[in-house]
Parts: C-alpha cells; sequence; structure tokens
C-alpha cells in the first residue's frame, strides 16, 4: 500500500481541526476535574444537549448556527448549574464511588431521555454556506471544519484570558490549587464549584454546537467523545484546561493518521491504547505538573 | 467447610424458603405460559452472577469496574466458538468461557492494577472499548456481523447444545451457576482473602505494610470476579444463540448494568448484588417490553428510569438496599463498611 505525501498531509489537517473540537469538550472536563476533583462522566452529553439546542434553533427558527453558539452556551451553563446544585454538591465529599455512579446515573438520565423527547433519529444539519469547501492546492478543507477550528481557538483565548485577568477566574484557579487556603482568602467555594461546573458543560456545548454543522446529531453521540475527552485530559495533565486544548489537536492528529495507516475502524484502539499506556507510564499527563 | 455449614444452619428457613420458590417459579410460568416473566427471572439471574463476580473486585477490594463486558464478551465468544466451530457442548463450553474469561482478567490484571480509585475506573472502560472494536474488525469470530450456532435437529442434538423453545430451561441452568458461584464466593470473602481484601480497600498502603500482598490478592479477586462472569456470558450464549461485539461489550447494557446491580443492592453486603438485580432488571424489563417495544418512538426509556434509580440510590442511600436495611436494623451487618462512611 503506498500512501502518498498529499495524503499524509490532509490527515495531517483532517486531525488538527476534528481535535479542535475533541478540546472544546475536554477543556471543560479538565476545568470540572482541576477545580471540583470530580469526574464528570455526562460530559460528552451536555456536547450533545448543545447539538440538538442549535439544531432546533435552525430548523424552527432559522437561527445560524454560528449565532446560537452564545444561546447554546448559556442554557447549558444554566442546565450545568442546576446538575451542579442537585446533584454534584451533595458528593463532593462522598466516597469516589458514589462520585462515579451518581455522574454515570447523570449520563444516564440526559442520554437517555433526550432519546425519549427527540426520538431515536439520526438528523443532519446542512447550512449552505457551511457547507461549501475550500482548495489549497493539494488538500481539501470543508468550510464547517474551518469554521469550528477557528470558533474553538477564539473560545480557548476567551476562556485563558477570564482565567488569568478576571477576579472570578483568578479565584477558580484558587480554588483549584487548595480548596482550604481559598476559602482562608475569603473566595466563596461554593460559587466558585457551579460557575466552574456550568462553565464546563457550557464549553462542550459550544463543542456541540460546532459538531452540530458537520457530524450527525443522535441523542447517544455522546458514547465515543465522552471517552476522547478522557483520554484528552489524562493525556495532556490532568486539570491542564490548555494542556487540554494541545492534547486535543494531538490527539485529533493522531486518529486521522492511524485510519490512514491502520484502519478506520482501529483507529480508536490506537487512542485508547495510547491512553492505558500515558496512565501506567506517566499519570500526570504531557503538561501536568508532577504532584 | 464449617464456616459454610454454620452459615446454611443459621439461615437455613430462608434458604429452603427461596430455593423452593426460584425452583418451582420456571415450572409454574412454563405450565401456565407466560414466558415474560420467566425471561426477566433469567436475565435476574443473569445480571445477579455477574453482579456477585463483580463485588467481588469493586465492594470487598475497593477496585470499581466499568468494564466487566469484556469478561461477558469473551465468555459467550468461547462458548459460542468451542460450540461452532468445534462442536464441543456449552455444557462444558460454560466452563471453558468463564476459564478463559479468568485468564484475559490475571493479563489485563497486570498493567490495571498499578492504578488506582478512579485512574483504574477509567482504565477498565478504555479496555472494554478496545475490546469491542477489536471483535469488530475480528473476521474469525464474525466481525460486526456476529456468530450464531446451527440449529439443533434431534432431541439428542437439543440436549448437547441446550437448546429449547422459551426461558425455562434456561432459569434452572443459572440457578445452578448462581447457587455455585454463592457457595465458592462465600468461602472465598469468609477465608482470609476476604479480609486482604477489605484490608486493601481500606488502606493500600498499611495492608502492605503489615505483609499483605495487594497486588496478588487482587489478581486473585480478578481471576474469580472474570471466571463467574464469563460464565454469565455464556449463558447469554445458550439462552439468546447469537453473540455479536455491539450486544456483549456494550458499555451501557453490560458493564453499568452490572454495576446498578450492585449499587442497588448495595455492593457492602455479600448478597446486595443478587437483591439489586432482582430490584432493577424487572423495572427495567416491565418498561422495555410494555411501553418502548409498543412504542419504539420511546426507545431509551427503560435506560432513563435505570439512570433515575442509579442517582436516587447514590445520593440518598450510596450503601444500596441492603445498607440501608442494615442502618434500619432490618437485616445484621455481616461486611465491614467502609471507614471513611461512619460517621
Amino acid at each position: 500500500m503506498l500512501i502518498g505525501a498529499e495524503s499524509v498531509l490532509s490527515a495531517l489537517v483532517d486531525g488538527v481541526l476534528i481535535g479542535s473540537i475533541y478540546s472544546l469538550i475536554a477543556m471543560g472536563l479538565a476545568l470540572i476535574w482541576g477545580i471540583m476533583d470530580v469526574i464528570n462522566f455526562a460530559q460528552g452529553d451536555y456536547m450533545m444537549l448543545g447539538a440538538f439546542l442549535t439544531y432546533w434553533l435552525y430548523v424552527l427558527a432559522g437561527i445560524d448556527p454560528l449565532l446560537s453558539i452564545p444561546l447554546s452556551f448559556a442554557t447549558v451553563f444554566v442546565m450545568g448549574v442546576i446538575t451542579q446544585k442537585a446533584v454534584i454538591d451533595r458528593i463532593l465529599d462522598a466516597p469516589m464511588v458514589s462520585q462515579i455512579t451518581a455522574t454515570f446515573a447523570v449520563l444516564l438520565i440526559i442520554r437517555y431521555g433526550a432519546e425519549v423527547v427527540f426520538g431515536p433519529y439520526t438528523r443532519r444539519l446542512t447550512v449552505s454556506y457551511l457547507s461549501e469547501v475550500l482548495r489549497f492546492g493539494p488538500i481539501v478543507v470543508p468550510m464547517n471544519r474551518l469554521v469550528a477550528f477557528l470558533v474553538s481557538i477564539v473560545v480557548t483565548a476567551v476562556l485563558f484570558l477570564f482565567l488569568k485577568m478576571t477576579y472570578t477566574g483568578i479565584a477558580l484557579r484558587a480554588v483549584s490549587q487548595n480548596r482550604e487556603a481559598a476559602y482562608l482568602m475569603g473566595i466563596n467555594v461554593s460559587r466558585m464549584y457551579w460557575i466552574a461546573f456550568g462553565i464546563g458543560v457550557g464549553i462542550s456545548a459550544i463543542g456541540g454546537t460546532l459538531l452540530a454543522t458537520f457530524y450527525p446529531i443522535h441523542p447517544e453521540m455522546a458514547a465515543f467523545f465522552t471517552l476522547l475527552a478522557f483520554i484528552i485530559v489524562v493525556f495532556g495533565g490532568f486539570g491542564s484546561v490548555f494542556g487540554a486544548y494541545i492534547s486535543g489537536i494531538i490527539i485529533g492528529v493522531t486518529e486521522s493518521v492511524s485510519a490512514l495507516f491502520i484502519s478506520p475502524t482501529l483507529k480508536d484502539v490506537v487512542a485508547f491504547l495510547l491512553f492505558i499506556i500515558v496512565i501506567l507510564v506517566k499519570p500526570t499527563g504531557l503538561f501536568g505538573k508532577e504532584q | 467447610m464449617n464456616l459454610l455449614i454454620n452459615a446454611i444452619r443459621k439461615n437455613l428457613n430462608y434458604l429452603i424458603l427461596v430455593s423452593v420458590i426460584l425452583l418451582i417459579a420456571p415450572a409454574a410460568f412454563m405450565k401456565l405460559n407466560l414466558p415474560f416473566p420467566a425471561n426477566a427471572l433469567f436475565l435476574c439471574l443473569m445480571y445477579a452472577i455477574m453482579a456477585m463476580a463483580w463485588n467481588l473486585l469493586a465492594g470487598y477490594g475497593g477496585q470499581l469496574s466499568i468494564g466487566h463486558a469484556v469478561f461477558f464478551g469473551v465468555g459467550a465468544y468461547t462458548t459460542m466458538i468451542l460450540m461452532l466451530y468445534y462442536q464441543v457442548t456449552p455444557w462444558v463450553g460454560i466452563f471453558v468461557g468463564g476459564f478463559v474469561a479468568a485468564i484475559t482478567g490475571l493479563a489485563l490484571g497486570i498493567p490495571l492494577f498499578r492504578l488506582r480509585s478512579h485512574w483504574f475506573t477509567l482504565a477498565t472502560i478504555a479496555v472494554g472499548e478496545i475490546f469491542k472494536l477489536v471483535f469488530i474488525t475480528w473476521e474469525w469470530v464474525g466481525g460486526s456481523r456476529g456468530l450464531q450456532p446451527p440449529i439443533a435437529k434431534s432431541d439428542w442434538e437439543a440436549l448437547y447444545f441446550i437448546q429449547y423453545a422459551g426461558p425455562y430451561v434456561y432459569v434452572y441452568i443459572a440457578l445452578g451457576v448462581l447457587a455455585l458461584e454463592l457457595l465458592v464466593l462465600y468461602l472465598v470473602v469468609n477465608s482470609k482473602i476476604g479480609f486482604y481484601l477489605q484490608a486493601i480497600r481500606e488502606d493500600e498502603d498499611a495492608a502492605m505494610s503489615l505483609g499483605v500482598n495487594p497486588f496478588n490478592y487482587k489478581m486473585v479477586a480478578m481471576f474469580i470476579s472474570a471466571f463467574f462472569t464469563g460464565m454469565g456470558g455464556g449463558l447469554y450464549t445458550i439462552r439468546f444463540r447469537f453473540v455479536d461485539p455491539f450486544a456483549v461489550f456494550d458499555l451501557i447494557t453490560i458493564s453499568v448494568y452490572i454495576t446498578v446491580a450492585g449499587i442497588v443492592g448495595g455492593i457492602y453486603s455479600f448478597i446486595g448484588p443478587v437483591v439489586g438485580s432482582f430490584v432493577f432488571v424487572p423495572v427495567s424489563e416491565y418498561v422495555r417490553a410494555q411501553i418502548v417495544s409498543r412504542f419504539p418512538r420511546f426507545y431509551g426509556l427503560h435506560v432513563f428510569v435505570l439512570g433515575v434509580l442509579l442517582l436516587i440510590i447514590s445520593l440518598i442511600a450510596p450503601d444500596g438496599i441492603m445498607g440501608w436495611l442494615e442502618k434500619k436494623g432490618v437485616v445484621k451487618r455481616r461486611v465491614a463498611i467502609p471507614v471513611e462512611e461512619v460517621e
């Protein structure tokens, strides 16, 4: 089998573009994990909610998917805050088993609740100007993926500025470094928790909105993305938000290149194996601090 | 052995009552032609077998696996392949399936048991997905199409390949497997292995400093746990006569359902997972058969109901139904609950 340099190059571009979507879901997971020390197994399902919201806004009200980004973020932010108040708050100090089973219960409720409401159907969203294709020499770049990539950079930059420049952002980072010390410095820790959870799932919903422009929308679409998000967060160093962005792109590239060289079905096996190897060899990840 | 005889003597009345009910029920269902409750009973027993096995690792050893579909799938495929390619009777195949699953468990345990708490859980999920993807692409085992055994042509073949109409016969076989498993597990958890596992769950470093090798005892628990989960897979093969990677390696309907059974019943109780299975399977099966089958538009409702059940239990009674009954003083506590949970 001969694989030309051109197809390798397009695989690289493809990987970077899809990886930026993975990153959005994973950054939210990393934020929640870092600040609350809770693993949110339902992370991908908030992404699915964002995708459905975008779909219905476009179909029913004709709202452009790009304009629905703030709406998608805001709606899922509120749902995240409700989840945090109703469920996560009660399990923060619970044993590990209860934490895992409670967020798994949230996963089952959102995923299959959405399936009951929307029906077990696959939907597609086609927007004419997003369906165009750009050509750069031998490399073909679909418009929708390029837009998704650019938006993910903007979202990451905004998140970066928020965490570095604003009082709330600095307080969030303080809580993630040391919960007790932050509390003693007068930071309202429980307020930081619901903000973190809301933002964490809200970013994931933006990923869903972008994904909706080129990926089939289905209530169970999150299964695969949640697993990838875990791989990315662990790979990037747990709790490291920007490590998650970079490693999302690395995982995206790994997948598209292994799809080219091995087989499209086994590309995920490569990512999962990489995950197990990373937690065995360097559990703090590529960009994580040694503890 | 004395331990076992004592335990049986102490609970003789309950044991006789439950055994008589379980032995008569399938025959009664067959006489009255009620396949639905008989099928639900079979699924209760199948999930009880797997959840009991899972709980040796999760409840006693503190190693929460959400990847037990691996052992279920390996057991199911081994039984099927032996039957289909080598004409080996499933009467033997189910045990071989359990054994192959147990060996798989040992092989996976070598890397996985280097991980602690949620890292272990995350890795088991990833391993489950790897097995599913590999079996989808592996043509020798049927790939994504799955495998189906030939249809028995005579009474003798029906007995040899265990092919009978309806769920009734399979309920008795599952009862036999569960009885064997309860016997083995009762002896294991009341031997030093059971106490060492609980010590490891409480504080791995402390256990190590007292001369308990955590790795060795986790491997023993993994072997037994994977063995009986694999036998559960063999039961699935003979009952449903169709094995495909999407069904047997499914994260939700196998790995998560086993966890739900354990959590609902109570993982810090010997019999908890059985109780959990007999609570959650009938609920889920009833919703599936009565609502989802009639109105396919509402597919997913049976899993949604489980999510609600799991959430309520996780928030209100994290020690499950048996833990709650123990707290109320209805049932005597036999297994130590983790120190961090004692107020």
